[in-house]
């Protein structure tokens, strides 16, 4: 694991959903930080790519694995 | 006998002392309140004034031979196995379920104590949803704006459900509601006598990317949303509230002007002093496995409800679900909790639908009926029966036939 990357556990959510957690975490982040979201429920693509475009911060990367799927997001605006 | 020391006499509290065998455990509730209460009906004071009496005595609700005693306890040491109460009390056990519910947090957003102390909300007393209703009756026109002022919260479906029975109450007391209110709602109303006593504008902010954050169950209330005439502000997650000029910034960098606040403050995990506080996580809420609810790192403490930090809601449904597994993990067997919820979500006008999911199945689409909107004004009156698992044969069959598993193969392929 990388030195500075917050893992975001979110699998299992389905209702708030992932967002509950990226949104939590992004209160409490700062300018450069990197997030690595862990999710299950297969809207959250779609909805962390709604968000960064809206809060201004960067998908890095986004990738499936066999059992969750992996965001990695960067912090640019806070 | 074996103790087992729980603290908290709410819904998860309750359930867990109430299926627990008292010939073979020494069983103990502590609450710093003697008394407890049905939230859900919160809803129904703020928006519809409804003067039902929601609590009852903790003592009253517990089988005989479950001990409560009302306490505040202030200091968990897990490695010794005790609880401190008030007045230098000690508390030992072999078992420990921490269940005391998440409390309101209105001093960590700017502005927000000033608005919670002089509106209130729907979600955290008797007392502040009363306060919210003189409000709402009160209220001449303007903008009202409705929702829930951090990510973490109590019921997610509440915060429509409010947005819902506002706009409901609004139309009823002769108000337009939206901007342009040429779309009459498809909901019984007269349109020739709507907006005859005032205009007024229900704008719904959420830090969610929709109205309703679950995709499948938004698909079912955003047409009412619209039709309503509620706006809806996505991606809104409040900063900070300029009471001066009623205006609300969120950290995504938009603002929202109102006339009436309803903001539902965040909440937070309890203000108890763990031993070791690695268990706590920064908003206080207790860190547990998300199918035994175990704390991690010990085999004889649990954290059940709404403290704890299992990546599901925060609803009446899971802290009873959990509490039965952890009274099962207890007495010996093994039991998993499988994630599953079942919100009871009021869509106003007499109809209701159910948030139905589970760890491994996504919500259901499960359209509003107004049979689910009977099954959510009976589950008030026989709320006080589940507490005491007198109810437990009919939510075991009610569970079972609807699966999230079985609905969606119902309700989510007909698209």
């Amino acid at each position: 694991m990388d030195v500075g990357v917050k893992i975001i556990d979110s699998r299992g959510a389905a209702c708030p959903g992932p967002i509950t957690d990226l949104a939590r975490a992004y209160r409490n982040s700062k300018v450069g930080d990197i997030f690595e979201m862990w999710a299950t429920d297969k809207g959250v693509k779609a909805d962390t790519q709604a968000w960064a475009t809206k809060t201004g911060n960067e998908i890095l990367e986004s990738r499936e694995e066999p059992d969750k799927i992996v965001i990695r997001i960067k912090i640019n605006k806070r | 006998m074996k103790k087992v020391l729980i603290i908290g006499g709410g819904g998860g509290g309750l359930i867990l002392a109430n299926h627990l065998d008292t010939n073979e455990f020494d069983v103990t509730i502590v609450d710093k309140s003697d008394l407890h209460f049905y939230q859900p009906w919160f809803l129904y004071i703020a928006f519809k004034g409804s003067k039902r009496k929601i609590s009852r005595p903790i003592g009253e609700l517990v089988r005989p031979g479950v001990n409560f005693v009302k306490d505040e306890i202030t200091e968990i040491n897990l490695d010794e196995r005790k609880a401190y109460g008030s007045r230098k009390v000690v508390y030992n056990y072999d078992y420990i379920a921490i269940a005391t519910g998440t409390s309101p947090d209105p001093d960590s957003i700017p502005g927000l104590r000033q608005i919670y102390d002089e509106y209130g909300d729907y979600h955290s007393s008797v007392y502040n949803s009363q306060k919210l209703w003189s409000h709402v009756k009160n209220f001449k026109g303007g903008t009202i704006a409705i929702g829930q002022a951090s990510p973490t919260c109590k019921c997610p479906p509440s915060l429509l459900e409010g947005a819902f029975l506002l706009e409901e109450r609004l139309r009823g007391m002769g108000m337009s509601v939206g901007i342009s209110d040429s779309i009459s709602p498809s909901n019984g109303n007269d349109p020739a006598k709507t907006g005859t006593k005032g205009k007024s504008r229900i704008v719904f902010f959420t830090p969610f990317p929709r109205a309703y954050s679950a995709e499948p169950m938004n698909r079912v209330v955003e047409p009412m949303v619209k039709e309503r005439g509620i706006e809806v502000m996505p991606f809104f997650d409040v900063d900070t509230i300029d009471v001066q000029n009623k205006t609300i910034n969120s950290l995504e960098g938009e603002s929202l002007k109102y006339d009436l606040p309803i903001i539902v403050p965040p909440c937070k995990g309890p203000k108890i002093k763990f031993t070791p506080e690695t268990v706590q996580d920064e908003d206080r809420f207790i860190k547990a496995d998300k199918n035994h609810m175990k704390i991690p790192g010990y085999d004889d403490a649990f954290a059940i409800g709404d403290c704890n930090t299992l990546p599901t809601s925060k609803t009446g449904v899971t802290a009873h679900l959990e509490a039965m597994a952890v009274s099962e993990l207890i007495q010996g067997k093994y039991s998993e909790f499988n994630g599953r919820i079942n919100c009871p979500f009021d869509t106003a006008y007499g109809k209701a639908t159910f948030v139905i999911a589970d760890y491994k199945n996504p919500v259901v689409p499960y359209p509003p009926t107004a049979t689910k909107h009977f099954m959510k004004m009976s589950m008030a009156r026989i709320y006080w029966m589940t507490l005491m698992g007198t109810a437990d044969p009919i939510f075991e069959r009610f569970f079972k036939f609807t699966t999230p598993e079985k609905l969606n193969k119902k309700y989510a392929s007909v698209e």
